[in-house]
Parts: C-alpha cells; sequence; structure tokens
C-alpha cells in the first residue's frame, strides 16, 4: 500500500513538472506567432492532447498574474499580449489604431452580440427595435465582430460573435469575465 | 435618447415620413411610438405608406430596404391598433392583447438591461484599459539586406540620366572627361564619406558623357574591390560603400 501512494504521488509529480514545462512551450508558442492561436492549432503545435493543452493554458494564466503580459483567451482562441494594467506605458510607446470611442448604438450592439452570440442581425434588430446594418458593418470593419457562421434556416442567415480584439479594448482576459448576463428575454416567441 | 437613434440614422433613413405630426425617419417614428413618446392616433399610417408607394414607383429601392419598410409599417400598424382597440375588447381578445403587452413589456425590458450593459462596455472601453499584442507581426520582419544585381544598377543610372537636362538645352562644346579623373574624384568623395547614395555620386555631372564616365569609374572601383553597393530594402536607393580592396562589390552575373 505505502508503495502504491508513492507511485501516485511520484505521477503527480511528474504531470505537475509537465504542465509546467507545457505551459512555457505554450507561452513561447503565442509569444513567437503574436496572433491569436486556436487551441486545436496547439495540440498540433505541443502535441498534446486537448486536456493538457487546457491545463498549460490555465497554468500559464496563474503563471502570469502580476506580470507584465496577459493571456487572453477568446472562445477557442489564445493570445498573448500586455496586461491591461500597462496600458498607458504600452501607450506611451506605442500610437496604436484602436477605436477610441464608439457611439451608443455600437456599445448597445456589441453588448448583444457579447451575451447573446452566435446570433442573427434579425435577432438583434429584434431587440434594438432598428435597423442595424449599418452599425453592424462598422463594427465588423473595426475588427470588433466577425461572422461567425450561418444559421441552419431558410436564407442561411449571418451569424454575428465578438473577436479577440473585442477583449483588447476592454482589457478582458475572456468573455466570461463580462459583467453578469441578463436573463434570456421573456418574449422568446 | 432621441438624439442618439438620430444620429445612428442619419447615415441612410429607410423612409423619411413627413405629415403634420411627426417630421423624420420611419425608424425614429417606429422607436419613438414603442416608447409612447410619439402618440401613433395623431399619425395617418395609411397616407403614410401611400406616400411610401408613390416614393417607390419613382425610384425602387433594393429588396431588402422594401422588406425592412414592410416590418417597421407592420409594426407600426400593430402598435396603433393595439392603442385604439383596448376599450372594445372581449375577454378573449383582452387576454391576447394582455400576452402582447406583456411580450412588448419583456421587451423593452431586454432592451433596458442591454442599454444598461451597452455603459458598462463603454465606461470599461472609456478606461483604456486596452491590452495590445505585439507590434511585428511574423510576416513583416524585414529581409536583412537585398543584393544588387547589375540589372538594378543598370536602371538606377538610366533614372540618373533621365534626370539630366533634355538634349535641346546641352550646348556643344569640347569635352574633357576622363576616366582617370573621375576615379580620383570618387574616391576623393568616398574617402570623405564612406557611404554614398547613389544619386549622390552624379551630382556633379553636367552633361550625359560625363554622368556614363562617373558610372564607369563606378564599375571600376567596384571591379578592383574599392567600393561596393548595396541596397538597405527592397526599392531603397542603392548605396555605394567605400571598401578596402578586397574581394567582389558586386555578384558577378556571368
Amino acid at each position: 500500500m505505502p508503495r502504491r501512494e508513492r507511485g501516485t504521488a511520484l505521477n503527480r509529480a511528474i504531470d505537475v513538472r509537465d504542465t509546467t514545462g507545457l505551459a512555457a512551450a505554450l507561452e513561447a508558442v503565442l509569444f513567437t506567432l503574436n496572433r491569436p492561436v486556436t487551441i486545436l492549432e496547439l495540440q498540433d503545435i505541443l502535441q498534446s492532447p486537448l486536456p493538457d493543452v487546457e491545463a498549460a493554458a490555465a497554468a500559464l494564466a496563474e503563471g502570469l498574474a502580476g506580470r507584465g503580459l496577459f493571456l487572453q483567451r477568446h472562445q477557442d482562441q489564445l493570445q498573448l499580449v500586455t496586461d491591461p494594467a500597462q496600458a498607458d506605458v504600452v501607450r506611451r510607446v506605442l500610437r496604436p489604431e484602436y477605436p477610441s470611442r464608439l457611439s451608443p448604438a455600437a456599445y448597445e450592439t456589441l453588448a448583444i452580440i457579447a451575451y447573446r452570440q452566435p446570433l442573427t442581425r434579425a435577432r438583434i434588430e429584434e431587440i434594438r427595435g432598428v435597423n442595424c446594418e449599418a452599425v453592424l458593418e462598422s463594427l465588423e470593419e473595426k475588427g470588433l465582430i466577425e461572422e461567425t457562421g450561418r444559421l441552419e434556416a431558410p436564407g442561411s442567415p449571418r451569424l454575428f460573435g465578438t473577436t479577440m480584439k473585442f477583449l483588447q479594448i476592454l482589457g478582458l482576459s475572456s468573455l466570461e469575465e463580462l459583467p453578469p448576463a441578463p436573463q434570456s428575454g421573456s418574449t422568446s416567441s | 435618447m432621441t438624439s442618439q437613434v438620430t444620429t445612428e440614422l442619419e447615415r441612410d433613413p429607410l423612409y423619411v415620413v413627413r405629415s403634420a405630426a411627426f417630421e423624420g425617419p420611419i425608424e425614429l417614428l417606429l422607436t419613438l411610438a414603442q416608447r409612447a413618446e410619439v402618440d401613433l392616433k395623431t399619425i395617418a399610417i395609411a397616407s403614410l405608406t401611400d406616400d411610401y408607394l408613390r416614393a417607390i414607383d419613382q425610384e425602387r429601392p433594393p429588396l431588402d430596404r422594401l422588406a425592412a419598410f414592410l416590418v417597421i409599417g407592420a409594426r407600426l400598424v400593430q402598435l396603433k391598433a393595439a392603442g385604439l382597440m383596448p376599450d372594445a375588447l372581449g375577454a378573449e381578445a383582452e387576454e391576447d392583447l394582455a400576452a402582447w403587452e406583456e411580450a412588448i413589456k419583456g421587451r423593452l425590458e431586454e432592451y433596458k438591461r442591454f442599454k444598461e450593459l451597452a455603459d458598462s462596455l463603454m465606461r470599461r472601453h472609456a478606461s483604456g484599459r486596452f491590452t495590445f499584442a505585439g507590434l511585428l507581426e511574423p510576416e513583416v520582419i524585414p529581409q536583412a539586406r537585398v543584393q544588387v544585381s547589375l540589372d538594378a544598377l543598370a536602371s538606377a543610372f538610366q533614372q540618373v540620366l533621365d534626370r539630366l537636362p533634355p538634349a535641346d538645352q546641352v550646348t556643344f562644346e569640347m569635352e574633357h572627361v576622363s576616366l582617370a579623373d573621375k576615379l580620383d574624384h570618387l574616391r576623393q568623395m568616398l574617402a570623405h564619406q564612406p557611404q554614398l547614395n547613389f544619386s549622390a555620386i552624379f551630382h556633379h555631372a553636367r552633361t550625359r558623357l560625363e554622368a556614363v564616365v562617373i558610372f564607369l569609374a563606378l564599375l571600376e572601383l567596384i571591379r578592383i574591390g574599392e567600393a561596393r553597393v548595396a541596397q538597405p530594402s527592397a526599392f531603397a536607393e542603392i548605396t555605394v560603400h567605400a571598401q578596402e580592396r578586397k574581394g567582389d562589390g558586386i555578384e558577378s552575373r556571368d
């Protein structure tokens, strides 16, 4: 019995070391690619199964706490970016072309998409009660939303979702960090 | 609230309503009617649609805009009907109406919640706590150096020739341009300034012949290894560098 316990303890030690190593490899890959990388791609790059990549991502995010870099996750994409707390100093060295201010209509539309994604333009317009074509076009142009697929319905309307850049302008680590979502509307007719 | 709806619509309203009680985009009319800020009883929807039909007879809008008008028009009719009828309804219809009102209320509440969330997104965005990706993308890391071919050198020389005054301005005189003089001059320039722009070595050339001889002198210096040419990046100006005499300054293309 004690022998077996030692064995599991040893296994766990190895697992921990592997995760740390994999987290370091993940950090290196995200640094060099310098773009959003999907979990699927990472499984291939790191030659590791999904749970290991997920564990490595969690370990990396934890290890970066309080440091200058920040692990951002949008759906199944990961990207290494600067910490929101360092925004001022980074802004001093870059003049980033970030949209500085959006119209109230744009924030409204973004909020609806962020909480209800993926969804169609018709659904957004149902909630806002106005035509949203122009707003959607401008948000898409700014790279804050994108087409994530098509709804399987007559006319296969486009489905919209937010992007990594959406997280970047809000300094969020993931969509889960958004304020609590509103209850689904009671009008689900 | 009204002003923000208008700014969004400024671009391209679906249809501009012109009636005694309301003037403005039809989208705005619907929004205000939904918020009970406009009394639909004062607006004749039939004459509104008649006007619209007349307008589209003159210029046919794309199908999606026609459809959008239909949706808004239907909502207006629905809202107006609801406003006109409540007293004259039977129990069953009243129930329907109650359900419908409930639905509208739910929709408005949902909208209000998103409005609040939109405000919190706006505050967060305005705080400027952005995150930034690294500056260089892998595909834009510049190439270190571009090898200059003899062809590139020749075409750069052609550009120098093209900049010289046109032939009709050249006065005829006997020219005494010797290669030896130009070699000496080029050597002096490079001794003075070990890196020169290709065009700079022709600054003093007044005639085509002189430029040709300077170019020959440059080729000679490259051949004997006293100078070499480089191009810092694609399409950049070629530079001439002084060099200790050793090896070739230019790749032989033979």
